[in-house]
């Protein structure tokens, strides 16, 4: 890819994402978490560590409808937040 | 191979003239020495024939070329893994430990970053691409989740591409992407408007690094392509 550029040029090399990409919610099943979520964060300056619970909620959502991997919710970095457990099978 | 050489030298004694050039080393006549020779050690190969050292050079020579060949075989795999392992010149790193539950532990002791979204969309495609949230202020190692709203606004579905890039550049190494919507094709029906969600985290090496002291904003820029070929391009070249 970077194959002929002089030596010293600096050039952004994407990363692929570790889950791949996520599947469209073409029927807007989880429209209302994600709509809880944007309000959560307006109503807290966009801090991200005030609003965890409910970007758990919208990926639970996702899952639940089959719009996601099932997953470990400690996979996915919600570790304190283990008082709801995951629906879904542990990632092998 | 070197017993070939050495046949060429006859053992000389002061008694000898030096080499007649008429005559083969192999057929010379062997004449009583008037003084004692001196005894050399045998040594092993001088008890082998000539055509059996040949063979054993032979052999020495195909192994050499076999293995060489067999090194540049090697080669194609190893330079794979060398690169896959380094990023060098280029090559996405893959290396699924970073992405381990532990990393993902939020810091609580760093400061907040800001991680502002855009968009980009180019102009042969009739999407509308904004995003949801303009920024979201996270700490190295918390995962976060932000949006982009995508809106077909064509009459024909469309399918659309996006990539994405990192400014400061530096700091894109620490960007790591659970899950995303870009560099595969999406399709939107006309008319149809989706949320495309990105779920990502900050590296927590991100506050060891002294480049990224200052560093307090991250910007991830998306830019949606159309992914098949415009309707009025040469009709040969359809995929």
């Amino acid at each position: 890819m970077s194959y002929g550029r002089p030596p010293g040029v600096e050039s952004f090399s994407g990363k692929p994402p570790a889950l791949g990409s996520f599947p469209l919610d073409h029927e807007g099943e989880c429209k209302d978490f994600m709509k809880e979520y944007i309000k959560c964060l307006r109503a807290n300056k966009n801090n991200n560590g005030a609003c965890r619970e409910f970007s758990r909620a919208y990926l639970q959502c996702r899952m639940d409808n089959g719009l996601m991997a099932q997953d470990d919710m400690k996979n996915l970095g919600y570790q304190d937040a283990s008082k709801q457990p995951a629906s879904g099978e542990p990632k092998t | 191979m070197f017993r070939l050489i050495h046949t060429a030298r006859t053992l000389r004694t002061a008694s000898q003239p030096l080499a007649r050039a008429s005559s083969t080393p192999l057929t010379t006549v062997w004449k009583t020495p008037t003084r004692p020779l001196p005894i050399y050690p045998r040594r092993g190969f001088a008890s082998k024939s000539h055509s059996e050292s040949n063979a054993s050079s032979g052999m020495y020579a195909l192994a050499i070329f076999v293995s060489m060949l067999g090194v540049s075989y090697a080669a194609v795999p190893l330079y794979r893994i060398f690169c896959a392992s380094t990023g060098y010149s280029g090559t996405p790193v893959t290396d699924s430990s970073r992405f381990a539950a532990e990393r993902l532990v939020p810091d609580a002791e760093s400061r907040r970053i800001r991680i502002t979204f855009e968009s980009n969309t180019s102009d042969a495609l009739q999407w509308s691409f904004k995003p949801e949230l303009r920024e979201v202020r996270v700490v190295p190692g918390e995962t976060a989740l932000t949006f982009y709203r995508a809106k077909n606004n064509a009459k024909e579905d469309i399918v659309g591409i996006a990539t994405y890039n990192v400014t400061p550049y530096r700091a894109g190494q620490y960007f790591n992407k659970i899950q995303c919507f870009c560099f595969e094709e999406q399709m939107l029906r006309a008319g149809e408007e989706v949320d495309m969600p990105v779920f990502f985290f900050i590296d927590p090496d991100f506050n060891e690094d002294p480049y990224m002291k200052e560093v307090n904003t991250i910007t991830l820029s998306y830019t949606l392509f159309n992914a098949k070929y415009a309707k009025n391009v040469v009709p040969g070249q359809r995929p």
